[in-house]
């Protein structure tokens, strides 16, 4: 433990190092202007930032995408409470109680409850980072190739059985990423696969381009579809934020508490996230908390739940993607890019390697969570004025931004048509209701998957069976496995609890 | 005979399937050095494009047969997220119904023609209309605003490449090439 707090300790001396805190603070404000900003969201922020990276130093890459990550959980909630405009899922819950808080002219007291549940989600959430990341990587090393490969199986089971609305269409976008990431030459036999002769092809379709076409391009197109019309603003008089007394924060430690550790749970959880974390913390608090009959009336139980536990989710997902090289949620998946642009492979063996790395990101964790607050506190006044922009300006510059991120990638155009190619596939995903989320990690995680799936496979004479006998590996594919079917059990089980009128009157 | 209504929503399947099929047989005829008892590189992209016709065809059936979809096993993020929602009678989730095809094909074309013509124009000189005819596109129609955030912002973004991140973005042909290297020499960049 001592080396653990020395080596963070020195985390800290990186941190503020003057090209890392700059990195910082540039990602902060990125990432509240990206909560607030009309037609972004925080996964396209995340990845539009990434080009603006490919030449700075790793550390400080990394530490400017991961304040993003962060800080993006957070101003969303600052419309949803003043406007009632969330910014993406993660600020629905907030509208419940925090809204309605601020209808009854306690939005200041609202904003105040959000501050201190976004820093005290945050610092708990890095200080179990900072617990929980070397134990799990000192396990980790013991790992070979069939505990990796089931490791990948599970993180990519859940994400597709978490995402979407179809479990069918989910496992299919799963697999065209998984076939993606298959385009170019094969590592083992020089062979070319699904190249046609296009010599571009042969590096392979950097996950990038899918990235930013899917999730930024993409989305751009919908955004057209639907004609940019977004809902007028409501007048708010004043943005100012209220801390709470030290009473009734005593008063509300058991929800700050439930909704901390959940949101670090669900954070390590592959393919959950921040929405899941601030929905189920929200349904928890309904549940078992002391004044769940009032949620939803506009209480301040009913903001900690989901801010507390979206802001808590970054620490836990940064857990796997640090240790394992798995990705918690789609920002981290964007990390784990930024990770390899570098040509850094995170995982155990980074413990050791770039220990100096790993602990400046655990302790800009600490400071941009803090740093997010004191600019939350100071400036959200003028932060949510940006909300105000012409949705459509934001859109054009998104295009630049993907446009540069794919040239930049390879100097090549080739990549650039890709991007469109990738950018209408996405619009087709999300219009046809096929998540982009599983299609972008089986991009970036298909290669891994193969390369441990194909040397388990020589180094055990071909025996599969292999993924399921062995200790450790064999629970991970089980518990994989049941992530897969979870939702078709739970499909069967809401089917038979259903009264048979339904079916009568369908008729 | 099988209605309309159902076939309809089979069609993403069917030709996904169709596609899949296609990059099979093109994945059996990969060019490799074979090893006995050992697994080719052909195996792991036939996998994937055997578990895609899989799911193609159990959504084709369903459908086909079951017709609906109010029936769909749904991801449980999906669910969770429509369930709270409904529970509080919130509509901020509602995905927007209105779509505008023309405004999307337009907004597409727009984006390819953009592609087909920077190395021709120039990063600039195809930058600046690009973005101007995004914007109005989009129905924003404060001229002066458009001229001005067009302009700035492809001024801007040229020097940050350019000069900051060392990304050398395509100059143009000639003619068109001097713009590009006017505003270089402006803004000292090599």
């Amino acid at each position: 433990m001592e080396g653990v707090l020395s080596q963070l300790a020195l985390g800290f001396v990186h941190v503020f190092a003057p090209a890392n805190l700059i990195a910082l603070v540039v990602g902060l404000l990125a990432g509240l202007l990206v909560a607030v900003l009309p037609g972004l969201t925080l996964v396209m922020g995340v990845v539009l930032a990434l080009p603006f990276t490919y030449k700075m130093d790793v550390t400080a890459a990394i530490i400017l995408l991961t304040a993003m990550y962060v800080s993006g959980t957070y101003a969303g909630a600052w419309t949803s409470i003043l406007f009632r405009v969330p910014g993406e899922p993660i600020d629905v819950p907030l509208l419940w109680d925090g809204y309605t808080m601020a209808r009854k002219g306690q939005a200041p007291q609202a904003l105040g409850w959000t501050l201190l549940a976004a820093l005290f989600g945050g610092l708990l959430a890095a200080t179990v980072m900072v617990a929980l990341s070397h134990p799990i990587a000192k396990i980790a090393l013991t790992f070979s190739t069939p505990e990796y490969f089931a490791i990948i199986f599970f993180g990519l089971a859940s994400v597709v059985s978490l995402g979407g609305s179809s479990l069918a269409n989910a496992l299919i976008s799963l697999f065209i990423g998984l076939l993606i990431a298959t385009v170019g030459v094969d590592d083992t036999y020089g062979a070319h696969r699904f190249t046609f002769g296009v010599p571009i092809l042969t590096d392979g379709i950097d996950y990038l381009v899918v990235m930013v076409g899917a999730f930024g391009l993409g989305e751009v197109f919908s955004r057209l579809d639907y004609g940019f019309r977004t809902a007028p603003l409501e007048t708010v008089g004043t943005v100012k934020t209220k801390l709470p007394q030290w009473r009734d924060i005593a008063a509300t430690k058991a929800s700050f508490i439930r909704s901390g550790v959940l949101g670090v749970l669900i954070g390590i959880v592959p393919g959950a996230g921040a929405t899941v974390a601030s929905f189920l913390s929200y349904g928890v608090e309904s549940q078992y908390g002391k004044r769940k009959a009032e949620m939803g009336r506009g209480i301040p139980e009913g903001i900690i739940a989901p801010q507390t536990a979206a802001t808590s989710s970054v620490g836990g997902a940064m857990i796997p993607l640090i240790t394992m090289g798995i990705p918690g949620s789609g920002a981290t998946a964007i990390i784990l890019g930024a990770f390899l642009l570098h040509g850094l492979q995170p995982g155990p063996q980074v413990f050791q390697t770039s220990s100096d790395l790993v602990y400046a990101v655990f302790a800009s964790l600490f400071v941009a969570v803090i740093g997010m607050c004191l600019i939350g506190y100071f400036a959200a006044k003028v932060i949510v004025r940006v909300l105000e922009f012409p949705e459509v300006i934001v859109s054009a510059y998104v295009v630049m931004c993907c446009v540069l991120g794919a040239f930049a990638a390879r100097n090549n155009i080739t990549d650039v048509w890709l991007l469109v190619v990738f950018g209408v596939l996405g619009y087709l995903a999300e219009r046809l209701r096929f998540p982009v989320p599983p299609l972008v990690l089986g991009v970036i995680l298909g290669p891994l998957a193969e390369q441990n799936f194909m040397t388990t496979m020589i180094s055990f004479n071909n025996d599969w069976t292999v993924f399921f006998t062995r200790p450790v590996s064999g629970p991970i594919m089980a518990i994989g496995v049941f992530t897969l079917i979870y939702p078709i059990i739970r499909h069967l089980r809401q089917r038979a609890g259903r009264p048979a009128t339904r079916h009568a009157g369908r008729n | 005979m099988v209605d309309a209504a159902r076939l309809k929503p089979t069609v993403p399947y069917v030709l996904l399937g169709a596609a899949a099929g296609y990059l099979y047989y093109v994945a059996a005829h990969f060019d490799y050095h074979r090893r006995e008892g050992v697994l080719g590189p052909d195996f792991w992209p036939k996998l994937v494009l055997i578990l895609v016709i899989v799911t193609c065809v159990y959504e084709v059936a369903k459908r086909l047969v079951l017709g609906a979809r109010k029936e769909e096993v749904g991801g449980v993020l999906g669910e969770l997220v429509e369930e709270s929602a409904r529970a509080h009678g919130d509509t901020a989730l509602a995905v927007p119904v209105e779509h505008h095809p023309w405004l999307l094909v337009a907004g597409m074309a727009l984006s390819v023609a953009y592609v087909a013509v920077i190395q021709t124009l120039g990063f600039f000189s195809a930058t600046v209309p690009y973005i101007a005819l995004f914007i109005a596109l989009g129905g924003y129609r404060r001229w002066g605003v458009i001229a001005a955030v067009s302009l700035i912002g492809a001024l801007a973004l040229m020097f940050f490449f350019m000069k900051i991140v060392y990304v050398s973005l395509p100059i143009g042909r000639e003619p068109f090439d001097q713009v590009m290297l006017a505003l270089m020499q402006i803004m000292a960049i090599r």
